[in-house]
């Protein structure tokens, strides 16, 4: 059972509660799911349930917190973590050993169990979380979905009755995340509780035995509220050679395999494309190939009419845009990130137009790294579109984003286009590729579908 | 240099005994100074490198650079050795010639600095081979137990392991932080290119690394972590190892005994 009864939180150093007035009753075996934008307080009310408020984030506090008949500010974290898991949105960080079955045991060892008992947890999370087969395999060779799995297979060999998940499948593809359905279907089978904090619900709906809404640290009375349709677009033109053509293209990492098969596709200057897929289906890899990072092994390539062009030539005229924004953000200022590209190309930008566009000006002279994921996703956006190139490609691009920065980033692409561009990227989310106006779906390495929307 | 996921004699071994066998080794490294000792040693070390059948590329590898070491040791050795006596065996630059062999004292290449040389390479090799040896046949984690469970702090053991875990990642990261540098038109070519970019990622890298701990350390938390842990993996020092270690040490014994009565 857990209760919480008019519980307030305010993080140290904060003006305002990061969560008000919140009660809350889940009963044993119950899955719930808390939905609600960034900032209104869904990670702050798992970090409640799990000990890390008040243990590592102290803050002030006020009203009870009630798990299981004790109370977790009393008892210290390593108690807690006996009967509450939890389950974060990054699967890289964690993982702590570098074989499968080792980091099973992690969380057993801490326990301090005999060395016998950890064994027979371990051998049953590997059975019950389907990686009895892989158990041997390095850690840092597994696929998003799997290194997510081995998070939960690890938090099941501790034997929580409580499961806290937030946002465990932002970083997996559609076949992780239906996937992971089943892993929350199995963990509710086995009568544990289950609370889930999650972006993209729709397909966790039937499993649900209770949906919490909020908004600014409190719980909704009312439904989310009606999400912002983006603006409508103007027709591309179809007269002008086209900005990217793939012939026959194909592309693999080593001899054996290849990961791009027979790839034809042509792309027009002014479009904007979507390319879905799930991990391996090769999506990344052609984007790759058409920015002139990876040269094709076979078949004919031709962007902005250079034939076969080396990356040097590209740049400036194609910009890429990686999945993770942290590793494309180098400068001292946000003002400096973006003149970063022009400078370096010798170019003139107007900073002030493209700060406007970003909604960056109070952070102009802020270090990139320290605005928030949203803003720092955009900012790469933005200095990328700084350099003015024709087309832009982007992996991933909404990966972890909440609704507001994924609006704004779309509306952003939608004025690029406007004005002329290209936009090429990669998504496994739904609700991204519909903005598109084009859809391109690939299936281990080849095109299966192309359709035009709209 | 990797770990081989095989099932040899080497790898039933004990972690705890390879690492007192390494110790044995150095000891004996320091300890012998005749060249027949020298090889017995060397020659016991290769047996056990045999044992673990290694790639035909990692035997490659080893060889040249065991090659390279030996011929540079050997030549440099070779001229510059000081100690008398010492034997000219040939001559490039008389020290009688003019003021060049005067500057130079004469450059001259010396028998007893070529031997030097050769056995100092030995001794490199036998300690080389010895490490190739220890990390071929125990698994990271078990060679950190065998350390911990000999007086090592369990917390420094698991700080070694966490950063042996994320060296992939952190390679992985800065390549792709290279490439975004790349597309957005820096030019990395040259020394200097190579100096701008290595100063543009470090930070990055830093910066990433620090938030990425931070995510760590809450995951470590939640699965229980305070330092203090029990092992799955019991280690034990079976008959197996005592035999291995007896061979080992009645080895030291004799090749110190030879020493002593050879000298």
């Amino acid at each position: 059972m857990i209760a919480l009864d008019s519980f307030t939180y305010t993080y140290p150093g904060a003006n305002c509660p990061a969560l008000q007035d919140v009660s809350l009753k889940v009963k044993p075996g119950e899955v719930v799911l808390i939905r609600g934008a960034s900032g209104s307080g869904k990670t702050t009310l798992l970090y409640c349930l799990n000990g890390l408020i008040p243990h590592v984030f102290a803050g002030t506090f006020c009203g009870s917190v009630q798990l299981n008949g004790f109370v977790p500010s009393d008892v210290p974290l390593h108690d807690i973590a006996r009967k509450v898991g939890t389950v974060f949105q990054n699967p890289e960080s964690q993982i702590f050993m570098m074989r499968v079955e080792d980091d099973v045991a992690f969380g057993c060892e801490n326990l301090c169990l005999p060395g016998e008992e950890i064994g027979r947890r371990r051998d049953e999370s590997l059975r019950f979380m389907g990686l009895w087969d892989i158990r041997r395999k390095e850690t840092f060779k597994l696929s998003g979905g799997y290194k997510q799995r081995l998070a939960v297979s690890s938090i099941f060999a501790m034997q929580p009755d409580i499961f806290l998940f937030d946002e465990p499948t932002t970083d997996l593809d559609s076949e992780g995340r239906e996937d992971f359905i089943g892993i929350i279907r199995k963990l509710k089978e086995k009568g544990k509780t289950v609370i889930l904090v999650e972006h993209q619900y729709e397909d966790y709906l039937p499993l649900m035995d209770k949906i919490i809404d909020m908004e600014g640290g409190r719980i909704a009375k009312h439904d989310a509220s009606a999400k912002k349709s983006p603006p409508a677009r103007r027709a591309l033109g179809l007269s002008e050679p086209p900005a990217i053509a793939l012939k026959n293209i194909r592309f693999g990492y080593d001899r054996q395999a290849d990961v791009l098969n027979d790839i034809n596709v042509m792309i027009r200057r002014g479009e904007f494309v979507a390319f879905c897929g799930n991990n391996g289906s090769g999506k990344t890899t052609l984007l790759k190939v058409m920015s002139g990072i990876f040269r094709p092994r076979r078949g004919d390539i031709t962007i902005l009419n250079i034939d076969k062009p080396a990356l040097e030539s590209l740049v400036g005229r194609v910009g890429f845009l990686f999945q993770n924004p942290d590793e494309q953000l180098f400068a001292a200022t946000v003002e400096k990130e973006i003149v970063f590209g022009p400078a370096c190309l010798h170019r003139k930008t107007n900073v002030d137009k493209y700060l406007e566009i970003a909604g960056l000006q109070a952070k102009r002279f802020n270090h990139p790294q320290t605005i928030s994921r949203g803003q720092r996703q955009i900012l790469a956006v933005i200095s990328i579109m700084a350099m003015e190139p024709e087309i832009i490609i982007l992996d991933e691009p909404t990966t972890g984003l909440d609704d507001t920065a994924w609006h704004k980033l779309i509306a952003l692409l939608y004025d690029y286009v406007d004005c002329g561009g290209t936009v090429v990227f990669s998504t496994h989310n739904e609700k991204a590729a519909a903005f598109a106006g084009r859809k391109i779906t690939m299936y281990r390495g080849r095109i299966v579908s192309d359709e035009i929307s709209r | 240099m990797k770990y081989l996921d095989k099932e040899t004699f080497l790898h039933r071994l004990d972690p705890r005994t390879k690492i007192l066998a390494g110790l044995m080794v150095a000891i004996l490294i320091v300890v012998l100074r005749n060249p027949p000792g020298l090889f017995m040693l060397f020659g016991a070390v290769l047996v056990l490198f045999g044992i673990l059948r290694p790639a035909g590329s990692t035997i490659k590898a080893m060889t040249i650079i065991m090659l390279t070491t030996l011929i540079f040791t050997m030549t440099s050795q070779g001229f510059f050795y000081a100690r008398e006596p010492r034997t000219v065996i040939f001559t490039i630059l008389s020290p009688a010639t003019g003021s060049l062999g005067n500057i130079t004292g004469g450059i001259e290449l010396y028998r007893e600095g070529i031997i030097y040389g050769a056995l100092q390479s030995l001794r490199l090799f036998s300690a080389m081979l010895l490490s190739a040896v220890i990390v071929m046949s125990t698994y990271p984690s078990d060679l950190l137990l065998g350390m911990e469970s000999m007086g090592m702090p369990q917390r420094i053991g698991f700080i070694i392991t966490i950063s042996i875990r994320f060296i992939p990642s952190l390679a992985e990261e800065s390549k792709r932080i290279l490439l975004a540098q790349r597309m957005r038109g820096l030019n990395v070519k040259g020394v200097r290119g190579w100096f701008r970019a290595f100063y543009r990622l470090l930070p990055t890298l830093i910066i990433d690394s620090l938030r990425n701990a931070r995510r760590i350390a809450l995951a470590a938390e939640v699965r229980a972590f305070t330092g203090k842990r029990t092992r799955l993996k019991e280690l034990n020092f079976s008959m197996r190892d005592w035999t291995f270690l007896g061979i080992f040490f009645a080895g030291m014994f004799m090749l110190i005994l030879y020493q002593v009565v050879w000298s």
